[in-house]
């Protein structure tokens, strides 16, 4: 790690201390927050800590710009989420929310300034099907036509095939588990619907348990492949972990819970780097109790070696020479938790080579 | 105040590929980097009396144009644009390396500052109002807003007409006049005195060429305008120079289709529009003639007298 | 034998709005999206602000009479692409598509 902490780490951890930033600092800043994703969050972490006012004009006017943003995001939201109710509201199924759309709905503080591209869905295995044709019937349509895309959702990953609604554009990603049925860690699906909470006031949604979406974005960071949104994911794991922990019964079940769904390693990560990197107060008997998760020492010096980069703000001023091997290797690393070698080599071979279209790029 | 002319070549330069150039324009300060000589030239001629800003104040957007690297630096090389480690475009030749910078300076802003509604049209004053002129490629919009430009009308934007959310008034972002293909040559004549780029052929959008903004447009950047009149104007070979009213309802659909951020607005940009069909007259305008068309605007102001 | 649907303003849509000779835009603040509407449909729109109702009952608000098919049968190509456009939705009845 290289001494002093990026200033996006620091305004992260102490959002008051954004008053004191000189206009250097702040043009800076700013670049580092853009790169992040995190424009929107670090403006109303400033709001709530009263000291927008005190920021540069040029800042403040930012902000504002990217609040404007977010404000949309939330009313394509609100309205999306409508549209799935009455698309799926005939199965009588629970309509679980996951990662961005669930804080989003549920009003969370790691909802604010969270943009997000997908609604993700988690439903039984066995609803697959009818929740497919009912999307199909109400305007979404499917993507990823390519044979091999199809298999690799459907039969290897977790989930259908985003579906992507023909008028709105807006996309559904349907999940029916959290982590793929081949990959290492098999954490019950089953176990994570029985818990799920339902959202006061929107009818018929629901999100998971507090414990089971901190373990959520736990594994979602620390398995995935890429890390563009490392830090914002690693924040929205911080804002989870500082809203729940309010709640002294949330720090006593968390270990537990993350051992029932062999979720001990990542939950051991997210702590990890969470309290280094941002300052999360996590009780020390938690610490203590999820370190029994992490894996020997060399492979978490390691692991320390990489994450530590790969969780930096995603901008030249934090970069270093390691930065894009770092990442190369978390994206191998990624892949290979969710899918044993042989496939992990047949997948990247065929991506590479076979797939018929590049995505475009953002 | 510092200008871009004020710096001087050496130091313009120096800038260009060190800390960057923080270049005013309007009430955007831009951080510009690039190591190209070509483009720093054009830069301080276009640029000359724009201000220039220290090192170290903040900037609203920064923009790299750089070359290829590698072999690519050889053949057929290319100006990438970088925003902050994105690349929003695709490389272009070397030699449209200020088109590209213009186009950059467009995309930041239509992109992104939501304090104002952002129209796609150009936006001209005079007698301390403004007349916008949204419209589709094609329809002669640059070039009649040029030719108004240089016969007293004050430039307030060429491209990117931004209405301020909280009164209605226009905000100038003054920036040198882009114009394509036959119109280069027509404003060449029609303002002999105006300072041009070299024309740059085979971009995308044909042959294209940059008509620097008067020092005076410059200078009252601060001064904001209230709309008066929307004409969406359409050059036709032969037409007499004519004024159709736009029923209002219809000219909102079609300033809402001309606007960047409309819909990322929401009810503030459907609040801004009604305001502006509501306080604007609206009118469709066919011409071929430009110094009818010129009349047609005086007209237009000493009705308002 | 199915009854005629009740329609109704999609709850929470406040119809914000602009009219000039003969012509509105809408603003669906639901959607986000904005619509050209004549006058008349705008007038629709704020009978069912007012209260749900069926197309019979909202031919009949104009004095014309009720049962001419086909002008039920406008009504109801109106109600339908005023539903697609998220501003109405059927309370009971039959369902739109």
């Amino acid at each position: 790690m290289r001494p002093p902490l990026p200033l996006l780490l620091q305004a992260l951890r102490a959002p008051g201390a954004m008053a004191r930033f000189s206009e250097r600092e702040w043009d800076l800043l700013l670049r580092q927050a853009l790169a992040a994703n995190l424009a929107p969050t670090l403006g109303l972490l400033a709001e709530e800590h009263g000291v927008l006012a005190a920021l540069p004009a040029r800042v403040v006017r930012r902000f504002a710009w990217a609040r404007t943003v977010w404000e949309r995001h939330l009313l394509a939201v609100d309205f999306e989420l409508g549209q799935l109710r009455r698309a799926l509201g005939e199965t009588g199924l629970p309509l679980i929310l996951l990662k961005g759309t669930a804080y989003a709905a549920a009003g969370l503080p790691a909802s604010a300034g969270r943009l997000f591209s997908d609604i993700d869905l988690l439903v039984p295995k066995d609803c697959l099907p009818e929740v497919e044709s009912l999307l199909l019937l109400h305007g979404w349509a499917g993507t990823h036509h390519d044979e091999y895309d199809q298999r690799y959702y459907r039969e290897w990953m977790h989930e259908l095939p985003p579906m992507q609604h023909m008028r709105r554009a807006s996309v559904v990603d349907v999940h029916h588990a959290i982590l793929p049925e081949t990959a290492a860690m098999r954490p019950d699906p089953a176990r994570l619907r029985a818990a799920a909470r339902p959202i006061p006031g929107r009818d018929g949604f629901y999100t998971l348990a507090p414990c089971d979406m901190v373990l959520h974005s736990a594994v979602h960071l620390f398995s995935e492949g890429e890390y563009h949104h490392g830090l914002r994911d690693l924040f929205d794991l911080h804002r989870l972990l500082v809203d729940f922990g309010a709640d002294p019964g949330f720090w006593a079940a968390l270990p537990a819970r993350a051992r029932e769904l062999e979720l001990a390693r990542p939950l051991s990560y997210a702590l990890r780097y969470c309290t280094r990197l941002l300052g999360t107060p996590v009780p020390a008997a938690v610490l203590e109790a999820a370190a029994g998760g992490a894996p020997n020492p060399a492979l978490l010096a390691l692991m320390d070696a990489l994450f530590l980069r790969a969780l930096q703000p995603p901008h030249p001023s934090c970069a270093d020479a390691f930065d894009s091997a770092a990442r190369a290797v978390l994206y191998i690393r990624g892949n290979w938790l969710r899918m044993p070698p042989l496939l992990l080599s047949r997948h990247l071979f065929h991506k590479a080579f076979l797939s018929p279209k590049a995505e475009p790029a953002q | 105040m510092l200008t871009v002319a004020g710096l001087g070549p050496a130091a313009l330069a120096a800038r260009l590929r060190g800390p960057g150039l923080r270049l005013q324009t309007g009430p955007f300060v831009t951080c510009v980097h690039s190591p190209l000589a070509g483009l720093a030239g054009t830069l301080g001629a276009m640029y000359a009396d724009y201000p220039v800003l220290a090192e170290g104040s903040v900037a609203d957007f920064h923009v790299r144009l750089s070359r290829s690297t590698g072999l690519r630096r050889f053949v057929r090389p290319q100006v990438h644009f970088h925003y902050d480690g994105m690349a929003p475009f695709q490389p272009l030749p070397l030699d449209q390396a200020f088109p590209m910078f213009e186009w950059a300076m467009n995309w930041c802003v239509s992109s992104q500052a939501n304090s104002w509604l952002l129209i796609h049209a150009a936006v001209v004053e005079k007698g301390g109002v403004a007349a916008i002129l949204p419209a589709p490629p094609g329809s002669g919009k640059s070039t009649l807003c040029a030719a108004l430009v240089n016969r007293g009308w004050r430039l307030l934007s060429d491209e990117l007409t931004m209405v301020r959310l909280g009164d209605g008034n226009i905000d100038p972002l003054p920036r040198p006049v882009s114009l394509k293909n036959a119109s280069i040559g027509i404003i060449r004549d029609y303002a002999p005195a105006a300072a041009f780029t070299r024309p740059v052929a085979d971009t995308v959008k044909g042959t294209v060429a940059h008509m620097r903004a008067s020092s005076d447009s410059v200078a009252r950047a601060a001064e904001a305008a209230a709309p008066a009149w929307i004409v969406f104007p359409q050059w036709q070979a032969g037409a007499a120079a004519t004024l159709v009213p736009v029923p209002q309802a219809r000219a909102h659909m079609r300033v809402a289709e001309n606007a960047f951020n409309y819909s990322l607005l929401g009810e503030a940009g459907f609040d801004a529009v009604a305001r502006l069909v509501e306080t604007a007259r609206t009118f469709d305008f066919r011409y071929s003639v430009l110094d009818d068309a010129i009349a047609v605007f005086e007209q237009l102001l000493a009705q308002r007298a | 034998m199915r009854s005629p649907p009740i329609w109704r303003l999609v709850p929470g849509q406040r119809l914000v709005h602009r009219c000039h000779d003969g012509e509105c835009v809408l603003f669906n603040d639901l959607t986000g999206d904005t619509h050209l509407l004549d006058e008349s449909a705008l007038a629709l729109l704020e009978a069912l602000r007012q209260a749900p109702q069926s197309a019979a009952d909202l031919a009949g608000l104009d004095g014309l009479p009720d049962s001419d098919p086909t002008l039920l049968a406008e009504l109801d190509d109106l109600l339908a692409d005023l539903a697609a456009l998220s501003l109405v939705d059927a309370a009971a009845g039959g369902q739109p598509c």
